[in-house]
């Protein structure tokens, strides 16, 4: 029996002020012209509730692109939703917030590039960062969960101390520091953003102080990084198993990345029910289970926790989806994890990025 | 943070709510959820802002008649002060 999603991810928009250089979305965007209509996300948002989802996320690209997006917060809240909106804060000005807070917005989380405005722009390839730093203080204004996010890489990890006073002053309920993932537009860049191992056993000692130090005030998360972990990380959850992405277009996917891995065919919601989607669609079945195991997963104690990983990982990495996610020291193919970090391969500094462009 | 006094009125920290799962009532906050039941969602029920902590310890008091109230205020503390760390409740 097929357990209920708990999540929702919808990508209402792949448009966005900014170009991040390690952007989730898929190097295909889905053009504006394409977008769902308001009345479709409403009828998703409903059925969603009745499929056992308790969290929807609302991101993009940058979903205040959408100029209903106060009519999906308000249906999103009516249908039972707890609604988070994922945001750069470009576009956001208090009069609009504060509607997004009345029609019952209950989390913003805020993206920052770094702490100090000159590098954080590099990163972004927009001039972001002081709108961000003067939207947060207007959030503080308003009672809603307020989460900072801070993506971090081997550019800007050597000032994580800084980075997190930075964070503190914005006040926010939590932090999360987010190491890069690299799918879509961060592992176009992956030689630039990958950090060393120094950095990061550093970076999760400077974490471990500040968890310590901030307690009871500031929450903050950060796990570690794929490619220096031992084991994979359980994507999603497991595939098809607690979380649902739908793409701007209005296709359902496993998760985000899931367009990479070839001979994949998504169902539309102007099409199918969300639940039959879930349930019955090829693309949520592929990969649910263990059926499709091969070893060392198949008969791997560690299975029912990880499920094999990332199955877009795998593909992205060792050509085959089916592959034990790369990322387990377990895996055969395990020496392409460790042939990408710095250390294998680094000879010098040389910083060419690959920024993240607008749909038509 | 110490444990609440006798006169603090806790409440649910902004972005935490209630919400329902099927039939069951569950607190809802960015990224997860908890399920509270017995005698936790008597306390947190009664968590508006308005109750103090000394009115919450009565009320469970009378509710479960026979109780010790040291008993019930430390029960009480420990739960707030758990859910305070978690950033669910502020006091």
């Amino acid at each position: 029996m097929t357990s209920n999603p708990l999540a929702l991810i919808a990508e209402i928009t792949h448009r966005c002020p900014l170009h991040c250089v390690y952007c989730s979305n898929p190097l295909q965007m889905i053009a504006t012209k394409a977008e769902l209509s308001t009345a479709y996300w409403v009828r998703v948002f409903q059925e969603a509730q009745q499929l056992g989802i308790l969290h929807l996320h609302l991101t993009g690209g940058e979903p205040v692109a959408r100029t209903d997006l106060k009519d999906l917060v308000e249906a999103a809240h009516a249908a039972g939703l707890y609604t988070n909106l994922i945001t750069s804060g470009i576009g956001l000005p208090e009069v609009r917030l504060k509607a997004l807070v009345d029609a019952g917005l209950d989390h913003i989380q805020l993206s920052f590039q770094d702490s100090q405005d000159g590098p954080a722009n590099w990163i972004a390839g927009a001039k972001a960062h002081v709108h961000k730093i003067a939207l947060s203080k207007i959030i503080r204004g308003f009672r809603i969960a307020f989460t900072v996010n801070l993506v971090v890489h081997r550019q800007n990890l050597d000032h994580l101390e800084e980075m997190i006073e930075f964070a503190e002053q914005l006040k926010p309920d939590r932090l999360e520091i987010a190491h890069a993932q690299y799918y879509g537009w961060a592992l176009k860049n992956r030689d630039t953003l990958i950090p060393t191992r120094d950095q990061l056993e550093n970076c999760m000692r400077i974490v471990e102080v500040a968890q310590e130090r901030l307690s009871g005030r500031m929450r903050i998360d950060c796990v570690v990084p794929d490619y220096y972990a031992r084991y994979p990380k359980a994507c999603m959850g497991g595939w098809g198993q607690r979380l649902l992405l739908i793409d701007p277009s209005g296709n359902v996917l496993p998760c985000h990345a899931a367009g990479v891995i070839p001979g994949m065919s998504f169902d539309n919601v102007r099409e199918h029910s969300l639940e039959w989607i879930w349930r019955e669609s090829a693309a949520f079945q592929r990969f649910r289970g263990e059926q499709w195991m091969p070893e060392p997963c198949r008969s791997c104690d560690r299975r029912a926790e990880d499920f094999g990983g990332c199955r877009c990982q795998a593909f992205l990495i060792t050509g085959d989806a089916n592959a034990t996610d790369p990322v387990c020291t377990l895996a055969p193919t395990h020496h392409l994890i460790e042939s990408a970090r710095p250390e294998a391969r680094f000879d010098g500094e040389q910083v060419s990025w690959s920024y993240r462009p607008n749909p038509e | 943070m110490p444990r609440p006094s006798d006169s603090s009125q806790p409440r649910f920290a902004s972005g935490c709510r209630w919400g329902t799962q099927g039939e069951e009532r569950v607190v809802l906050f960015p990224e997860g959820m908890i399920r509270v039941q017995g005698t936790g969602q008597n306390i947190l029920e009664l968590c508006d802002g308005q109750h103090t902590v000394q009115e919450i310890v009565a009320a469970l008091s009378e509710k479960f008649s026979g109780g010790d109230p040291t008993k019930i205020r430390e029960d009480v503390g420990s739960f707030l002060e758990a859910l305070q760390q978690k950033r669910i409740v502020d006091y």
